[in-house]
């Protein structure tokens, strides 16, 4: 095929570039290591030997980072607590954009536990819990799923989603794209809340990063289609350097850490 | 290509120096960001050092291209992505028209890329109909007023909130505010539209990463990640020497990333995108196409003189310490590069001939290197193009200088090899300056060209009645008597 | 002193031709500090102005003549921050392709200082017992800062002059905007650069500032003359000469 000559081509070019091939002395184990190298090891042991103490510090830090980005953080002591609070920001916010206040959280076990279907519901606030989109449906079947599902997001004031890591020293929370856990629901309402346990704070994306790379419960996704590093609400300094949160993403995002 | 206009550097810097608003806007940014970045690296844990490290990364990464960018395209087709190699900015800009084309794509939500900015995507976009919205508040707001980006990551910095509250009255419809939280407010709910309707998502790609086979976007509005995330296809573009091998490595360029664009640890939000979304995913694009740029690229490579160019990853750090830079603003620098990354890779991408005012536009204070994330020596590479510049080189074009030039410099390089003849000259003109117009203290007013330039706003000194040479034969013949 | 020091004077050519007093000032420093000061005739110029502005040949030319003349010189002292940055940096490169010139290139380069780079680093003097009373600010010229990193040297000697009171100005890290050829060539942005760098003296409140580049002294000296400004210009072995009276410097 045409692109495929091109492509040919285009490398080749590159190799002519590049000049003779020091064929022999290409560092392939270098450059993709098929071992984890010492500081690998010393990471992957970091995180696995973490004691409570190092896990209270990383908590100090992840606070310590967060206030500058305007990540608010509220360490809960237990579901009930975290309800609570989830509750309470559903009657103090208000909509951005008009209309009911709506919530929209991912079918997450976690979130699940929070039964805040229930309260809600009472009180004549719908909330949608998002679905993966099942294989078996046809094509226009598959494509007005995602448009229901994409018009709920976008019509919920607050998103509620987990995480699957959050790092300490840049105020980050991770999220890696899986059915039934929409990146949108962290990105189109105007207040992101993300849940987390206390044990899946690491420090720094060194640590994310050793893990995505070497540890066999998240290697074989690796960084996977998408992977999200969100570290604060969205914020814009384009009009004569003032600083506006709220540029496009959400204006305000919460991260409510549960004990283990 | 977007249209090239280099030649103007000298006109169009006059033009940036005597607008006041725009002076101020820069010295605020740099005086925000040129002190701080330094200051940034200095924080970093491994020091900054780290800057040294990154280099080594990036010339490895470039070292090993081939590899890299085969073996992204490998993981990327295999999560279900289009890669397109295309050795031309036409080939790139073609590419995305097809699928537009074929997708009957209307609308395209854009993320800042300067790659596209080089190429010229919009215009060809446009012309076949599609409306290409710029999403990024800084692009959106000069894309709303017809101009160019004057600053990688600032493309707005030249306008001042007044200009803004003008335009989105006229545009946008919005009542007449010049409140920067009410502003961004209306172009959010603008481009909300925008996003939820558009058919196409474009992005550049801040870095790749061969290992896992992802690229990454960078932004702190979240305007890339809703380009990336709403529409049904998404196309990035990125040129081909903007990937490292490994994870790990693409840690440390990504911190230092952050750190030389805008003094942050982090950006807001940082994607890592590997492929389409996954089957029973609800969101995310359908299709994703990843086109990597060469234009020109290859060339840079294959001279050892230049290689080491393509390990800038645009952060714009030098920019935000450049004496000119800060006097003249992004648009004299007539391409989509500003300041010292655009002094040296805007005439090695589009004409080092025509650019020769880029190349020797500086004064080589040397500020850009010393703040470059990637601690790229930008001096040395201006002096090589000079260099290009007087005495030619065939691989980029260049004649060898002729002329009045030429000749002075072979006239001086003459009599700095004989002292003898030096040092007449020396004595003759301490006595024919006495024809030349004084100011106070004997400092020359004016001069005659090719030197009138200094005289312009300053004074010549005069020149010694005694220079040090013959003060120390005088001296050494009286302490010899003494 | 039981080693009796000796350096090999190079006097740059902007300060043979249009400031002598600074090279002066220089031997009188070195002569205060009982080391012997050496002068080879025949000097011009290292190079510099031709290699910043692409001509190499001519440059090699230049710097040909500057390593034979110093080639048996131990210590080569210069009181210029761009020629030593050129003679420890690119002469060496310039003759990457020349063994023997390189090889001479690199000894050369290896023992060549800036002057107060060598009274702090290498003499580890710092109090030269001069004075001079004036408030005086300091203006970092570029290749000595950022070729050289020397920054703190001068300070520390000028910090312990008698008399004198050293005040930082606004950006003193701030190209000038001399740039050799380039402020003959593109006088709209040198003046542009200049124009600052005059108010941030201003700023500062000196009555005099000071350098260790002629280059830029030069070119900030011509805009204040220009401007009929009262402030003195002078490069820093004047002052640390101290013998200079107040009222010995150009200016009016
Ligand atoms: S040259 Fe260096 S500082 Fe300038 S944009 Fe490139 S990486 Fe950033």
């Amino acid at each position: 095929m045409a692109d495929e000559r091109k492509e040919r081509f285009f490398l080749d070019s590159l190799r002519r570039a590049l000049g003779p091939p020091p064929q022999a002395s290409r560092p392939m184990e270098d450059l993709f290591p098929r071992k984890p190298s010492a500081e690998d090891q010393r990471l992957l042991g970091a995180v696995s030997g973490r004691s409570e103490r190092e896990r209270e510090e990383l908590l100090r830090r992840l606070r310590a980072a967060a206030a500058p980005l305007h990540l608010q953080i509220e360490a809960v002591v237990d579901l009930a607590a975290a309800r609570a609070t989830v509750l309470r920001l559903v009657a103090e916010k208000s909509p951005e954009w008009g209309g009911e206040k709506q919530l929209v959280a991912w079918s997450h076990k976690l979130i699940e536990s929070l039964d805040l279907a229930e309260p809600l519901a009472r009180q004549g606030i719908p909330l949608w819990m998002t679905a993966p989109i099942d294989p078996g449906l046809a094509p226009e079947a598959a494509a007005e799923e995602r448009a229901r599902q994409r018009a709920r997001i976008a019509a919920s004031f607050i998103g509620i989603t987990t995480a699957d890591f959050c790092l300490a020293e840049t105020a980050t929370v991770v999220l890696r794209s899986r059915p039934g856990e929409p990146r949108s629901v962290a990105l189109l309402p105007s207040i992101h809340i993300a849940l987390v346990r206390r044990g899946q704070i690491l420090a720094d994306l060194k640590e994310l990063f050793a893990l995505l790379r070497w540890d066999e419960r998240y290697r074989g996704a690796g960084v996977s289609n998408c992977l999200s590093l969100i570290s604060g609400p969205s914020k814009t300094a384009d009009i004569e350097a003032t600083m506006v949160h709220g540029a496009h993403g959400p204006r305000e995002m919460f991260l409510l850490i549960l004990p283990d | 290509m977007s249209a090239v206009r280099t030649e103007r550097y000298v006109e169009e810097s006059r033009r940036g120096i005597a607008d006041p608003v725009l002076r101020r806007a820069l010295s605020g940014l740099q005086e925000r960001f040129g002190r701080g970045t330094a200051e940034a690296y200095r924080r970093l844990p491994e020091g900054p050092g780290l800057r040294q490290t990154a280099h080594a990364i990036r010339e490895k990464a470039i070292a090993n291209l081939d590899l890299l960018l085969e073996r992204l395209a490998a993981r990327i087709r295999a999560n279900g992505g289009e890669v397109f190699f295309a050795a031309t900015g036409e080939e790139a800009v073609s590419y995305c028209a097809g699928i537009a084309r074929r997708r009957g794509v209307k609308l395209a939500v854009k993320g800042k890329s300067m790659v596209t900015e080089e190429i010229g995507l919009n215009s060809v976009l446009a012309a076949q109909g599609v409306e290409v919205v710029e999403t990024d508040l800084g692009e959106y707001i000069i894309q709303l007023a017809g101009e160019s980006p004057s600053h990688i990551i600032a493309p707005a910095i030249h306008k001042t909130r007044n200009e803004v509250a003008d335009l989105f009255a006229r545009k946008l419809g919005i009542p007449y505010t010049t409140d920067p939280p009410r502003l961004t407010q209306a172009a959010r709910r603008a481009l909300r539209e925008k996003f939820l309707a558009a058919d196409m998502g474009i992005s550049g790609v801040n870095l790749a990463c061969a290992e896992t086979g992802h690229i990454s976007t960078v932004s702190n509005e979240g305007n890339i990640r809703m380009a990336t995330t709403l529409p049904p296809v998404h196309v990035a573009f990125m040129g081909l020497e903007r990937i490292v091998a490994r994870l790990d490595e693409y840690e440390i360029i990504l911190r230092l990333l952050c750190r030389g664009a805008s003094v942050q640890d982090i950006g807001t939000y940082v994607s890592l995108i590997g492929g389409p979304r996954r089957p029973g995913e609800s969101d995310g694009p359908e299709e994703f196409h990843l086109v990597v740029v060469d234009n020109g690229r290859s060339r840079l490579l294959a001279d050892p003189r230049f290689r080491e160019m393509l390990c800038c990853i645009r952060c714009a750090a030098c920019l935000n310490v450049c004496p000119v830079y800060g006097r003249i603003g992004g648009h004299a620098y007539g391409f989509a590069y500003s300041g010292p990354v655009g002094a040296v890779v805007t005439p090695l991408l589009t004409g080092v001939q025509r650019g020769r005012d880029l190349c020797r536009g500086e004064t080589l204070c040397g500020a850009c290197k010393d703040a470059c994330s990637m601690d790229i020596d930008l001096p040395r590479m201006l002096l090589e193009l000079r260099a290009i510049l007087a005495a030619g080189d065939a691989t980029w074009g260049v004649k060898p200088e002729g002329g009045l030039e030429r000749n002075v410099w072979r006239i001086w390089a003459g009599l700095v090899s004989h002292p003898g003849l030096y040092e007449r000259l020396l004595r003759a003109g301490a006595v024919l300056q006495g024809l030349l117009p004084r100011g106070v203290a004997g400092w020359i007013r004016r001069l005659p060209p090719p030197l009138s330039g200094w005289t312009q706003s300053r004074d010549f000194p005069p020149l010694a009645k005694a220079p040090f040479r013959s003060r120390w034969a005088r001296r050494r013949r009286e302490v010899g008597r003494g | 002193m039981t080693v009796k020091k000796s350096v090999t004077l190079f006097v740059p050519c902007l300060v043979d031709a249009f400031r002598p007093e600074a090279a002066e000032a220089v031997v009188t420093v070195f002569e205060r500090l009982g080391i012997a000061v050496e002068y080879p005739p025949g000097q011009t110029c290292c190079g510099q102005p031709a290699f910043n502005a692409g001509y190499r040949e001519e440059a090699r030319r230049a710097a040909r003549h500057f390593l034979r003349l110093f080639a048996d010189c131990e210590t080569i002292v210069a009181p210029s921050g761009s020629c030593v940055a050129m003679v420890r940096h690119h002469v060496p490169t310039l003759f990457e392709h020349e063994p023997r010139w390189r090889e001479l290139a690199r000894r050369t380069a290896a023992r060549t200082f800036e002057f107060t780079e060598y009274l702090v680093d290498v003499l580890g003097a710092e109090d030269l017992g001069a004075s001079f009373a004036a408030r005086v600010t300091y203006h970092d010229s570029c290749h000595l800062l950022r070729g050289l990193r020397v920054q703190e040297q001068p300070r520390r000697l000028l910090r312990r002059v008698k008399g004198l009171e050293f005040v930082e100005m606004k950006n003193a890290d701030c190209c000038c905007g001399f740039g050799g050829a380039f402020s003959v060539k593109y006088p709209d942005i040198s003046s542009a650069l200049v124009a600052d760098k005059v108010a941030w003296i201003q700023q500062s409140g000196a009555e005099a500032v000071v350098g260790g580049d002629l280059g830029c002294l030069l070119n900030i000296e011509g805009a204040l003359r220009r401007k009929e400004l009262p402030l003195r210009v002078l490069h820093i072995a004047q002052v640390l000469a101290g013998g200079c009276p107040p009222a010995g410097g150009p200016g009016p």
